[in-house]
């Protein structure tokens, strides 16, 4: 494995990137990539119509309040979104913007899931970024875990 | 020259998307559009597909990306090269603009005003603009049946207060299109005007994008000249010093995306406004062709100047069309 690690968010870390480089000593054949993060909804409804409550007084007219508190449901369940985007020692290789809590991720020369670019696989330092887009329980706990691998072994976990 | 339909906000399955850009491009197509900005959140893999998806549609597809941060979302469109969107704080994103522009693209403020996180998380803009100018335009209409919605009569009004303080920026629509499931909902198109149609589609959509040279609709196409004793020009165009008078020409094609829209009654009204207010507004009643409206108008003090369409679509009362400005120095 080239990272493994397990680590809790929380609210307050929403709006910011973790970033957790690695380095491939010699060109691989691909990248797997596992991503998860529980829980992924607000259920806590109290909690959810308070967090929404205030972020209509940010963002909602205040001739329009009255309707958006009417309507808060449409709102509900309030998520987490946690996002994914991997970087090569030469640049970019694309993102998973997507609300999939759990996500396993392949980039190969040939082949790469949607989000990633496909292309050699270099020897360097490579990162993966999570951008935590927003936390909205409690604590929220994540795993990622990345390894290189065969161009057969697709979607094996080690 | 002639206007081009396009969609410039839709995603597919390389973001959250439910579509292929085959699926969308064809999509597209059924809807009378000519060209979509493939402007997936915060990666551009689904251009892998864009040559293939373009012959077998026949639908030119514009290279782009949202930049789908903390504190906004931001339009790119026409570049075919990455940005980083991961560097933007509340202070910095005109550096970023000017890395989107430094690489041939254009870039838009998307549903500036659509609610936040953590409903929808960095929906609503909070970047901090020094110059408005630096952006190309304004993501005006957003979603289905666009004009009706709040969020959006806000992104309006912010583009005419911009107008109304000198700035020259466009107004775009973009669906923000996710699934190709059908919709009964009217949908908006945003037409570029393409002057030179030997170059690329490509590029000179983008171009028609930067200079403003768009028109907006979920009906018929309205378009804007004005006439000076001088020269004629067209939305975008910027009238020079020293013209004092021009005829206006407004003209409203009914003829285009023939049966993929309908308006509840044919009696539409045709305004002039500006920021001076509104100077002018005709009733149409010939719903067939194009229409042609003519007036006179004192450029004193006239900054700018566009024309809406308004009429009755499902029911309620509602800008149907608008163009972008043409512009007095």
């Amino acid at each position: 494995m080239l990272i493994d690690i397990q680590a809790n968010a929380t609210p307050e870390d929403s709006r910011t990137h973790v970033r957790f480089p690695f380095k491939l000593n010699e060109p691989a054949c691909a990248i797997g990539i596992h991503f998860e993060y529980s829980p992924k909804r607000l259920d806590d409804d109290s909690r959810a119509r308070e967090l929404l409550e205030q972020s209509f007084e940010q963002y909602v007219l205040p001739e329009r309040l009255a309707l958006a508190k009417e309507r808060t449901d449409r709102y509900l369940p309030l998520q987490n979104l946690i996002t994914l985007s991997v970087d090569d020692p030469d640049g970019y290789r694309g993102a998973c913007h997507r609300h999939d809590p759990v996500q396993s991720l392949w980039i190969s020369e040939h082949d790469a899931s949607p989000g990633l670019m496909k292309g050699k696989i270099a020897a360097g330092e490579w990162t993966i970024t999570l951008s935590l887009h927003a936390i909205v329980t409690e604590r929220c706990a994540y795993r990622l875990q990345v390894w290189a691998a065969d161009e057969e072994e697709r979607g094996e976990r080690p | 020259m002639r206007w081009l339909a396009c969609e410039l906000h839709a995603h597919t399955l390389h973001s959250d998307g439910k579509m292929t850009l085959m699926e969308l491009a064809s999509a597209a197509a059924k809807l009378g559009f000519e060209c979509v900005a493939l402007t997936d959140h915060n990666t551009m893999s689904g251009l892998a597909d864009k040559e293939a998806a373009e012959r077998r549609t026949g639908i030119a597809i514009l290279p782009g990306m949202e930049w789908t941060t903390f504190h906004g979302h931001m339009v790119t469109v026409g570049l075919a090269e990455y940005v980083d969107w991961r560097e933007a704080n509340t202070r910095n994103i005109h550096e970023g603009v000017s890395a989107v522009h430094a690489r041939g693209g254009a870039a838009g403020l998307a549903h500036p005003f659509r609610i936040g996180s953590p409903a929808c998380t960095g929906c609503y803009w909070e970047y901090e603009v020094d110059d408005w100018n630096d952006f190309d335009y304004i993501e005006a209409w957003s979603g289905t049946f666009a004009p009706i919605k709040t969020d959006n009569a806000r992104a309006f009004s912010l583009w005419t207060d911009k107008l109304n303080e000198g700035y020259r920026l466009a107004a775009t629509s973009g669906r923000d299109w996710h699934d190709a499931a059908e919709t009964d909902e009217p949908i908006s198109v945003t037409y570029l005007r393409l002057e030179d149609e030997s170059r690329p589609i490509g590029e000179e959509a983008i171009e028609a994008l930067r200079r403003g040279r768009v028109s907006v609709t979920i009906g018929p196409l309205v378009t804007l000249e004005a006439e000076t004793a001088g020269a004629r020009y067209g939305i975008g165009d910027v009238v020079p010093v020293g013209e004092r008078a021009a005829t206006v020409r407004i003209g409203i094609d009914f003829s285009v995306r023939q049966g993929l829209w309908t308006l509840d009654d044919p009696a539409c009204r045709i305004r002039l406004s500006g920021n001076k207010g509104v100077w002018e507004e005709s009733a149409i009643r010939e719903t067939e062709g194009t229409q042609e409206f003519r007036m006179s108008v004192e450029t004193e003090g006239l900054l700018w100047m566009r024309a809406e369409l308004w009429g009755i679509v499902r029911g309620v009362t509602t800008m149907i069309a608008f163009t972008n400005a043409i512009y007095f120095d």
